[in-house]
């Protein structure tokens, strides 16, 4: 069952909370790659997640600071691909 | 007149003196000239003189990759203090315990670093970005303020066998050890590495490590060497190294790895568009699995870029590569070959009785050269173990020259070619970070839900080796105790140092003397 666009913030920052800070939890606009929070190879992990939950393809030029600097800006791109 | 290069500060003054309105160095949409470079490290040199450093203290700069660190390491340079760049995947406890280590006493930072410290962590900050809340330092200044401030009227007198920087990285056992790097060290590693890389002012440089590496250093001292442009690139997301790759024009890339899984991620891309500007790419800190290795030559050198492999200790800088005409020897038929010393170094192969092991024989790699580091900051015992006096020296020499004794066993060819063979101790190599398996096991314990922890690297190609940690839990812990143990290290240590598997046993199997029988664990673990 894929999940509805509207929880795609939510699922991304239960992910993020899950995998990557450690229970806190990020604000939709915070700054991922710029502040240093992801790991790229965690990054990877997240498109893998991504893919798998909401039934899409990232594309490797998407695949970038632009998409993935924020929670916002991720589910802009996964609701892009969804719709 | 370009002057005989001693230090940081020579190589700087070279490159203003050949191009001052060269560009020196790109960040995001700024560019920044020479010029640039000498003037606002002058400035900032002024300010941290005002803030007491004196010569041979220690300034941190724990700014992200960016102008201002760069600026920040030869401001400190300029006054024969020693710049003490801090991974910024550290969190707090890893930043403090840096902080005392060595003590620093004036910080660089970003100001959302500087919040997460301890009070009084530091004397003075320099902070970037919006005044910090809180109390890490007992003063506060503003680093762009500092950069736009009058400039050092003279620079103090420094000389090559000062201190130039600390770069911690961490061995096989306890905590994360500081090499002592003196400026002649810097130097001549810059030498080395541009002499091999024929680096030169037309070169312009890709910077995706973190200059708290040594390679990532490198990479800046080089490019100041050669008059050259260095990018600086913060994100290494795919998309982000493409297009790094193509809008800049990059000649030359230094990477580890697991970067160039990622650059692989957009091989469609690389096919269609080849890279005719990379003019060679090297890579550091472990080895490129095999498939990788291939596919990477079948996309790249077609259209000329040459790949360097290179080994390198953080004791010693850089030690060995392999040319890209040989880069075949590398193959599993012929094993991991690291290729041959640098220029102006020799590589020993010393066997269990102290002697050069003959062709075939696996010994320890020794590295004697010019980047041979001081020792480890503070730790006179493993700095006995490592940088011992030459074996094969003439005993008339009075065991005065250092080598480095790597650790690591490899054998060599007929023709000298040098082979990877493995470590015997316990040291982990994760996405080209090292890491002691106490490092772990303190992160773990400090969770309070730990009685006991056990923590080995185990080989995967993908990533170097995953970290794998088996634990007992005290009485204290409930049935969510991995989740919440897995939660603290998260927030607590940088992402390399946590562990893949989380496994939990009643009691942790001890030796004979009764230490926790780390191999036993780790080889049970891995026979399954």
């Amino acid at each position: 069952m894929v999940s509805g666009n509207g929880d795609a913030r939510a699922a991304i920052r239960r992910w993020l909370q899950k995998n990557v800070t450690g229970g806190r939890d990020v604000a939709n606009d915070e700054p991922l790659i710029e502040n240093g929070v992801m790991t790229s190879l965690q990054t990877v992990e997240l498109v893998t997640f991504l893919e798998d939950e909401f039934n899409i393809m990232v594309e490797d030029d998407e695949f970038d600071e632009e998409n993935f600097g924020s929670v916002d800006a991720i589910a802009t791109l996964v609701e892009g691909k969804a719709a | 007149m370009p002057r005989p290069e001693f230090t940081l500060n020579d190589l700087l003054h070279n490159s203003v003196e050949r191009d001052p309105q060269k560009v020196a160095v790109v960040d995001g949409d700024a560019e920044y000239s020479y010029e640039d470079l000498e003037r606002e490290s002058r400035s900032l040199a002024a300010a941290l003189v005002d803030a007491g450093v004196a010569k041979g203290d220690r300034v941190g700069v724990l700014v992200e990759k960016s102008w201002e660190a760069i600026v920040s390491m030869l401001a400190a340079s300029r006054i024969g203090a020693a710049y003490v760049n801090v991974n910024p995947l550290f969190k707090a406890p890893q930043i403090e315990y840096l902080t005392q280590d060595c003590d620093i006493r004036v910080m660089i930072g970003d100001t959302a670093k500087l919040e997460e410290l301890q009070p009084r962590t530091v004397e003075t900050a320099f902070y970037k970005g919006e005044k910090p809340q809180g109390a890490a330092a007992k003063s506060y200044a503003s680093v762009k303020e500092a950069l736009w401030g009058d400039g050092l009227k003279e620079d103090r007198r420094v000389s090559e066998v000062d201190l130039g920087t600390i770069l911690y990285t961490s061995g096989s056992t306890g905590m994360p050890k500081g090499v002592a790097t003196s400026q002649r060290n810097v130097v001549v590693g810059a030498q080395i590495v541009s002499s091999y890389l024929e680096n030169g002012p037309q070169d312009r440089l890709l910077s995706a490590l973190p200059l708290n590496f040594d390679a990532g250093m490198s990479q800046f001292t080089t490019s100041l060497r050669a008059g050259a442009t260095l990018y600086l690139l913060r994100s290494r997301l795919p998309g982000d190294l493409l297009k790094g790759l193509r809008r800049h024009e990059i000649t030359g890339a230094t990477g580890v790895p697991p970067l160039w899984s990622l650059l692989l991620r957009g091989a469609k891309s690389l096919r269609e568009n080849p890279l005719t500007h990379l003019r060679y790419l090297a890579n550091t800190g472990g080895r490129i699995p095999q498939a990788n290795l291939d596919e990477l030559r079948r996309l790249l050198e077609p259209a000329g870029t040459r790949i360097y492999l290179m080994y390198g200790l953080t004791e010693a800088f850089r030690s060995t590569y392999l040319a890209p005409e040989e880069i075949h020897r590398s193959s599993p038929e012929q094993g991991n070959c690291i290729g041959k010393a640098i220029p102006n170094t020799e590589i020993m192969v010393i066997n269990k009785e102290g002697k050069e092991a003959a062709p075939g024989e696996p010994g320890e790699l020794v590295h004697r050269g010019p980047t041979v580091a001081m020792g480890y900051w503070g730790n006179e015992e493993a700095t006995q173990k490592a940088y011992r006096p030459n074996p094969l020296a003439p005993p008339e020499l009075l065991d005065v020259e250092r080598v480095v004794y790597s650790g690591d066993t490899v054998t060599w060819d007929e023709e000298g070619f040098l082979y990877f063979l493995g470590r015997e101790d316990a040291m982990i190599k994760n996405q080209g970070y090292r890491l002691s398996p106490e490092e772990v096991e303190n992160l773990l314990i400090a969770s309070g839900l730990v009685n006991e922890a056990c923590a080995f690297g185990v080989e995967n190609p993908a990533v170097g080796q995953d970290v794998i940690a088996v634990i007992s839990l005290r009485e204290n812990a409930d049935g969510n105790a991995v989740d919440s143990i897995r939660e603290y290290a998260l927030k607590n240590g940088p992402p390399y140092m946590i562990p893949k598997e989380i496994l939990v046993r009643d009691e942790l199997p001890k030796t004979g003397s009764g230490k926790i029988d780390r191999k036993g664990i780790s080889s049970a673990y891995t026979d399954g």
